[in-house]
């Protein structure tokens, strides 16, 4: 049997004056009204790669179940006016523990079906009845808001009518490769790593050369990047000009086996930082541009963990990020496009700051927060978003994951305490029979404190809740 | 130290794996996620039981193929080759 299509509606006290998504609103659809279909299409990048060939890279069944069941990550960023397109209907427990926060929830949408290795959007066009409700919606005036928008998505508006908040999907791809960023920064003088765009094999095998010269035999290390690929994952660090040579061969096998040259890859020298930023501003249909915000972003070995904020920046950083985001933004409207652009950018050890290293012109994990921090951020609040990883045998309900963290959630009364702000992902990888080995499972939460101190104290507890609950016999 | 526990255990197409391929992937896994691993079998999964990231994949494979001498066909990796000790394995025998 089919999932309910619709969710009981929440009522919940009265959001907070306009933010975020209701200036993106304006912006993007150009009346402050307009009800919103958002649709959490995470890892995008997966389809504008489509076509274009890069690094060999292989991810497991499993994490592509979490990340598709990252869609659950909408639900706290619409209104309650808006709807939200999931996979599966959200834990009861959670919606309820939501809504005892204050939390006006929008309207749920759910798929007809669940496939764990397909996106929502995938699963939402095998969805004849949803796509009946979508098209209603769009009788209604409302738009698609996605993660980023792909041929899936152009398809998904075609064949329900829904206008996107987003330009097409060939103009979103060009601007989200990382050959565009580099170029962009030259072209704007910003400081940018040394590095190489490279299209074809041939400058892939010149560039190589250079970069070992230049770089891995100097003993610095080298990124080489997908275009395409997705943050802090498309990407190989080198160190040694032997492996590096050994990449390009096994690019160029590839490429003569397909019997195509073009490749999409970029070179850039790995630049020896102390802090990940992540800024974050969004592009009017108009061509203005309105600075959001910027935070430090907790990354391990280039991958994404986490952000922390208020950034600790210097205030001449903090001029130096908001100038890059309207020189950047009036770029990108330019060329063409409007929506919500997330840049990572970094500071280096000499406090140097390197203010573009990708443009990333879809939503952030950093744009999922933001109707949490307007809600329950305070003046003196501090802020972590992270992840724990769990490796449970059995389904974990929401239930028991409360009652197991307890009074480390959130009291809406201190404003301190951890949010879950997506359970999907915990059990997102089960098997359908279970066989007694672990799987791997994902929380993700926003824990809000009054110091550091107390907000990695709060870190700690939660890290040690979560992993008994991956060994409930502790 | 590294051990194998056991390397005739079968792939899901019943295919034994190779001895040598599995020692090498053992000591290739060691190098790229820099720790030691004992009891590793053909069941052992490279993402659930290793956490093996997708980053480390290509590093994976630069090693295999310094270890067994042999050039690995990108193209041809499906994610179902990577599922364990036992699929990489017989990915391997094939592009040798």
């Amino acid at each position: 049997m089919s999932p309910p299509l619709v969710s009981p509606v929440r009522h919940a006290p009265a959001p907070p004056a306009a933010g975020f998504l209701d200036g993106a609103r304006r912006a993007l659809t150009g009346t402050a009204g307009t009800p919103l279909v958002l649709l959490g299409n995470f890892e995008v990048e997966d389809e504008w790669a489509k076509g274009e060939s890069g690094l060999p890279m292989l991810a497991g069944r499993n994490s592509a179940a979490i990340v598709n069941r990252m869609d659950e990550f909408a639900l706290l960023l619409a209104g309650p006016d808006d709807h939200v397109v999931l996979k599966s209907a959200p834990d009861a427990d959670y919606l309820d523990h939501l809504a005892s926060l204050g939390v006006a929830l929008p309207s749920v949408l759910v798929t007809d079906v669940q496939d764990p290795a397909h996106s929502v959007t995938v699963d939402a066009l095998r969805s004849p009845r949803l796509l009946a409700a979508l098209r209603e919606l769009a009788g209604r005036g409302a738009r698609l808001l996605p993660h980023g928008q792909s041929a899936l998505e152009d398809e998904l508006c075609e064949r329900t009518g829904l206008a996107s908040a987003l330009p097409p999907s060939p103009l979103v791809k060009s601007v989200n490769s990382k050959i565009y960023s580099r170029r962009l920064a030259t072209e704007l003088g910003l400081p940018l790593a040394r590095g190489w765009e490279c299209e074809t094999v041939g400058a892939f095998e010149e560039a190589a050369e250079e970069a070992a010269a230049l770089c891995v035999d100097q003993g610095r290390r080298v990124g080489v990047k997908d275009a395409y690929g997705v943050s802090g994952k498309g990407i190989a660090v080198i160190d040694d000009s032997r492996r590096l040579r050994q990449l390009v061969r096994m690019v160029a096998r590839g490429a003569a086996k397909r019997g195509d040259d073009r490749i999409a890859l970029v070179i850039e020298e790995w630049a020896d930082k102390t802090t990940d930023l992540n800024y974050h501003f969004t592009v009017g249909r108009d061509g203005s541009v309105r600075f959001d915000f910027v935070k430090e972003a907790l990354t391990e070995n280039g991958v994404h963990k986490g952000h922390r904020f208020p950034a600790q920046l210097d205030p001449g950083h903090v001029a130096a990020v908001q100038d890059a985001s309207a020189r950047i933004g009036a770029r990108l409207a330019a060329d063409g496009f409007h929506g919500v652009v997330g840049v990572d950018a970094m500071l280096t050890r000499d406090r140097g700051l390197l203010p573009l290293l990708e443009i990333n012109a879809r939503n952030n994990m950093s744009t999922y927060q933001t109707s949490l921090q307007e809600r329950f951020m305070r003046p003196g609040t501090t802020a972590l978003a992270r992840q724990y990883e769990l490796s449970p045998t059995a389904r974990v309900s929401f239930a028991r994951l409360r009652d197991r963290l307890g009074d480390l959630l959130l009291d809406p009364a201190t404003g301190r305490g951890l949010i879950i702000n997506n359970f999907a992902t915990v059990n997102a990888a089960a098997p359908a029979d279970p066989d007694g080995r672990p799987w791997t499972g994902r929380l993700y939460g926003l824990l809000l404190a009054g110091s550091t101190a107390e907000l990695d104290a709060l870190d700690r507890a939660v890290a040690e809740a979560v992993r008994k609950e991956t060994n409930p016999d502790d | 130290m590294t051990t194998v526990a056991h390397t005739s255990a079968t792939t899901a197409d019943a295919v034994p794996a190779d001895p040598q391929i599995v020692a090498a992937i053992v000591t290739a896994l060691c190098d790229v996620l820099g720790q030691e691993l004992t009891d590793i079998t053909a069941e052992t999964r490279l993402f659930d039981d290793l956490s093996l990231d997708s980053t480390a994949v290509l590093g994976l494979l630069m090693a295999l193929e310094d270890a067994l001498d042999m050039e690995v066909d990108p193209e041809s990796l499906q994610q179902h080759h990577l599922e364990s000790v036992g699929a990489l394995a017989g990915f391997i025998a094939e592009s040798r």
